[in-house]
């Protein structure tokens, strides 16, 4: 697979996936124990890879998302508006003109500057774009803005290990994406 | 009258004619060859001269024929369910925007209130990224604004639509032309009509110059005494405008009447009227002729030429025959007396039916308002884009090819910001007794995400183009360098965190050219050796500050400086860190741009997209940016700066805005009160006021008696949103109850500063470094913090103690 299929096939994955949170339930289904009832979710995803040294007891942010459910896609984050837009941007980015899809996402970062999907999407617009130094810091970005949402930060890890791996550090691309594995796992158990 | 000499000499010349008058028959004879041959002659000097005349009017014509300046264009409005515009702010900017309130929007450019709702019928136009058709929408509101958008011309539903931008200015040259290029066949019909009614009756049938209108105007100046009608046909007012200079010679009227009928021969009467309506004069502004109808319906009307009514095209066809004379901004009364005669006119030749006429005599003049000193409404913003276009293209590119250049300008945001900055100078000079006028200010309004600069404020008078303070002033910016002091601290969170006791008891430094540096307090007293970090910046303590910089090191502070985005090389100085460094207030909002960005960095731009005239994309600006800091330092660096805001020396911002609101800010004061600053932001919106006086003599206020006042107005309007304080990845939040008081406090021994109070109520959830929490915060009856503050004590003992050489080492190494 060449880099540019290769990304197209990422921003299909990584970027529409938001579009239709049905998509994502049958992209990744959930496993393990369907029928019990879970108790209140506990993601500890990002625990493991940022150690706790002093006193993780009084350390409430990483047991963050115990009250409503995070976003889990730009449908569920977005007004109508902003949703039109994102829809007008992925048209323009799946015909391959990069560069209005960008502007589009831009006029969508304008009504809600805080939307960490929109910020993902364009992370995805640039690595299509061959910028992976802007790809990275649009997703990481978007991990800014979008708080401790599994769900967002999966797919920015997963476009950051993309990122890194064009631009040739494929050790920091793994770690990305074992990041972007442990938060995949976090979302599924949210999930449920 | 009394100078009529040289018609008593005539007389004696006539002998010598007559004598030559009778020559003998032989001597006729033997001239005629001659005569015969020197009109010959004349003829081919006169037919190559029209020759050469003829190429110039073809060259003219056919060539480029205008030099078109760049059309500058703000931000669109974008119209969506969820905008927290009211109804009566969106009319303001439709009504700014030409658009005129009707009882029916069939046309495009109007609207019309109908119940609660807002009808608009948009204007269709070409965007950076394509067309936008005009649509027929119906916006509904609640008490927060637009509550609903939708389609009422059955074209397909909407979700949001933009509506065209105001055009904010041109690009000319210094003397220029200005003019926005029209076609015959979209012109409303009645203004070319019209144009010949007025000018030239008999230009459909004359060949470039009419013999009969000049014997018409001839006679009609005869009866009055003075010139009162101009025989001139369009054709030869077009040669005039295009060709020739204004000389009034007879020369110069026989070359206009030659070109004219070459002009004629050549071309269409179509065209040369499409010409004329293209080069006609119809006003100035400042340094800038406005050429043409297309552009000066926009000039006095701010819409495009299509949606003019009668009476306002009548008004300009009237203007022809003397703009300045007529100018309906200057002489409103002159120009509407000229007006009605013109619509009588219009009347009288039927175009214009019995009711029409009536209802446009009655219309007022409909012209804008608009400084009559400006040469644009935006000179501190343009002169941005100018400088931001600078390097990418020559200067004809700029004024020759009408490039369409579309900004980041918010009017709204820049007309309230405008107002607010005049109307605050006056407040504060009156109340604080300061004299009337002697205040200056700038000021700059961002989007914080996305860095796009809003507004622009160059000066109290913000429609002069003058000395433009937002880019140009250079002052000291005093305490607004201390969050960067901190946050280089907090980057290092192994020897500091927001509850790090420092040091605030008096200090002398030695400096390299043998003098010593004793800063102080503003309040001239120190608050003793063991202030909280986020204290001693919320009150904007000196010489805690002072010492935290000599300790983090000012090149590691100058280093966190250009990380933000300053692009400067200040000296490396120990009063840089209490401000001994010089902006503009657009510097100090890059920087403050990346703290309100979480530590991203985005370059601050006025332009988004740059276009050829056709609509061809040229050049887009897009969003770029930059990981330039630790989220976690900067986060617990915007947390301090929220206290400035919520308790320090920036709180009595909630004396106008609303109490629920986190923002985030810093106040800044320069030594004898010269420049008075705030910068501050909130999740949205960042705003940076600077005040002070043009003389650099004292204004007599500090950041928050001047500057915060004017930014406190200046953010009530631009909708700010408050903070979200979601804490980054690496940031973990520990509620404690904060104990320190600077009056007893810790310097009196018994510095219990902070209970770990999870339990305890009266808490305060306070960020650290994951991984960096001090040891044995943890329950409620702790005293880790006043055994912390000992320690702490102990240090800076020892520290003082040394030799005052070491801090220079430290300082230079």
């Amino acid at each position: 697979m060449n880099m540019k299929t290769r990304i197209i096939a990422l921003l299909a994955v990584a970027v529409l996936a938001g579009c239709a949170t049905t998509q994502r339930t049958s992209t990744y289904p959930p496993t393990g124990d369907q029928g019990v009832e879970q108790p209140t979710p506990e993601p500890r995803g990002q625990s493991s890879q940022l150690p706790e040294r002093n006193t993780p007891e009084v350390s409430r942010g990483e047991t963050a998302p115990a009250g409503p459910m995070p976003p889990r896609s730009a449908d569920e984050a977005s007004s109508p508006a902003v949703r039109s837009l994102l829809g007008r941007a992925d048209t323009l980015a799946r015909n391959g003109n990069m560069d209005m899809a960008a502007s589009t996402l831009e006029r969508a970062l304008d009504l809600e500057p805080r939307n960490p999907f929109i910020y993902q999407r364009l992370a995805a617009v640039k690595l299509a774009q061959g910028q992976p130094g802007q790809a990275e810091a649009m997703a990481r970005k978007s991990n800014s803005v979008g708080g401790n949402n599994p769900f967002v930060r999966a797919d920015n890890w997963q476009l950051i290990a993309e990122a890194r791996r064009t631009a040739g550090d494929s050790q920091g691309a793994s770690e990305a994406a074992s990041r972007a594995e442990n938060y995949h796992r976090t979302s599924l158990q949210l999930s449920r | 009258m009394a100078r009529k000499t040289p018609k008593p000499r005539r007389p004696a010349r006539r002998p010598a004619k007559k004598r030559g008058g009778k020559p003998r028959r032989g001597f006729i004879r033997r001239l005629l060859p001659y005569v015969f041959l020197l009109f010959c002659l004349g003829a081919v000097v006169v037919a190559a001269y029209a020759v050469y005349l003829d190429g110039e009017v073809r060259t003219q014509f056919e060539g480029t024929r205008w030099t078109l300046p760049a059309k500058v264009y703000a931000a669109p409005l974008e119209l969506y369910a969820g905008l927290d515009l009211s109804r009566e702010q969106i009319a303001d900017r439709l009504k700014r925007q030409g658009y005129r309130s009707a009882s029916t929007t069939d046309k495009a450019g109007t609207y019309e209130v109908v119940g609660g709702y807002l009808d608009i019928h948009t204007r269709p136009f070409s965007f950076w990224d394509g067309d936008q058709a005009d649509r027929e929408i119906r916006l509904g509101f609640d008490n927060t604004g637009v509550a609903s958008l939708r389609a009422l011309d059955g074209n397909g539903d909407l979700a949001l639509i933009r509506l065209d931008p105001l055009m904010i200015g041109s690009i000319y040259p210094t003397q220029g032309e200005d003019r926005i290029l029209v076609k015959l066949g979209e012109v409303p019909p009645m203004l070319p009509a019209g144009l010949i009614t007025v000018e030239d009756r008999d230009f459909l049938h004359h060949w470039g110059v009419s013999p009969k209108s000049i014997l018409r105007a001839a006679v009609a100046n005869l009866r009055a005494g003075h010139v009162v009608q101009g025989g001139s046909t369009i054709t030869q007012q077009l040669v005039k405008n295009f060709y020739l200079n204004n000389q009034q010679t007879l020369v110069r009227k026989a070359k206009e009447a030659l070109m004219a009928i070459l002009l004629d021969a050549h071309y269409s009467k179509p065209e040369i009227l499409e010409a004329y309506l293209n080069e006609v004069y119809l006003g100035q502004d400042g340094g800038r002729a406005i050429h043409g109808f297309g552009l000066a319906s926009y000039f006095y009307f701010q819409k495009p030429l299509e949606e003019l009514q009668p009476n306002e095209i009548a008004l300009l066809v009237a203007m022809v025959k003397g703009p300045s004379y007529y100018d309906p901004r200057r002489n409103p009364e002159r120009a509407k007396t000229r007006r009605n005669l013109v619509l009588d006119m219009f009347h009288d030749a039927g175009f214009l039916d019995d009711e029409g006429w009536t209802t446009a005599k009655k219309a007022d003049l409909g012209v804008t308002a608009r400084s009559t000193r400006s040469t644009s409404q935006y000179p501190a913003f343009i002169d941005l884009v100018r400088r931001q276009l600078h390097g990418q293209y020559a200067d004809e590119d700029l004024t020759e090819d009408g490039l369409r250049i579309f900004t980041t300008l918010d009017p709204s945001v820049q007309a309230d910001t405008e107002a607010r900055v005049n109307q605050g100078l006056a407040d504060l000079e009156r109340s604080r007794g300061i004299k009337a006028d002697s205040l200056q200010s700038a000021a700059v309004v961002t989007s914080v995400e996305g860095g796009r600069v809003l507004a622009l404020v160059g000066g109290r008078d913000a429609g002069y183009a003058g000395f433009n303070r937002a880019l140009d002033a250079r002052r000291p910016i005093g305490s607004l360098i201390k969050p960067v002091v901190y946050l280089t601290a907090l980057a290092e969170p192994s020897k500091y965190n927001v509850i790090t006791p420092l040091d605030d008891s008096p200090l002398a430094v030695k400096l390299a050219n043998g003098d010593t540096w004793r800063p102080q307090n503003y309040s001239k007293t120190s608050h003793g050796r063991a202030v909280p970090l986020h204290y001693a910046l919320t009150h904007s303590y000196n010489l805690a500050t002072a010492r935290l910089a000599l300790d983090v090191g000012i090149p590691n502070v100058i280093d966190t400086l250009k990380k933000l985005g300053y692009t400067g090389d200040p000296l490396s100085v120990p009063s840089l860190s209490l401000g001994a460094v010089d902006m503009a207030p657009m510097q100090v909002a890059q920087i403050y741009n990346t703290l309100a960005g979480g530590g991203y960095y985005t370059p601050l731009l006025a332009i988004r997209d740059v276009t050829t005239r056709d609509g061809e994309p040229l050049n887009r600006y897009p969003l770029q940016i930059k990981r330039v800091l630790d989220e976690a330092p900067v986060y617990l660096t915007d947390w301090i700066m929220q206290r400035v805001a919520r308790f320090g020396t920036g709180a009595s911002m909630y004396k106008v805005l609303p109490d629920r609101l986190n923002l985030a800010g810093k106040t800044g004061t320069t030594d004898d009160l010269r420049d008075s600053w705030f910068a501050g932001f909130g999740a949205n919106r960042l705003a940076v006021v600077w005040v002070g006086r043009d003389d650099n003599q004292p204004a007599q206020l500090t950041g928050a008696t001047g500057a915060l006042q004017l930014w406190t107005r200046i953010m009530s309007d631009v909708g700010p949103r408050g903070m979200m304080n979601v804490p980054p990845e690496d940031v973990v939040e520990v509620p404690l109850r904060m104990r320190f008081d600077p009056r007893g406090g810790a310097s009196t021994g018994d510095g219990d500063l902070y209970q770990y109070a999870q339990s305890c109520g009266g808490a305060t959830d306070v960020p650290f470094i994951r991984g960096y929490v001090p040891d044995g915060l943890s329950g409620c009856d702790s005293d880790i913090m006043s055994e912390n503050a000992a320690r702490d004590r102990q240090q800076q003992q020892q520290q003082r103690e040394q030799d005052e050489g070491n801090w220079l080492q430290r300082i230079f190494r």
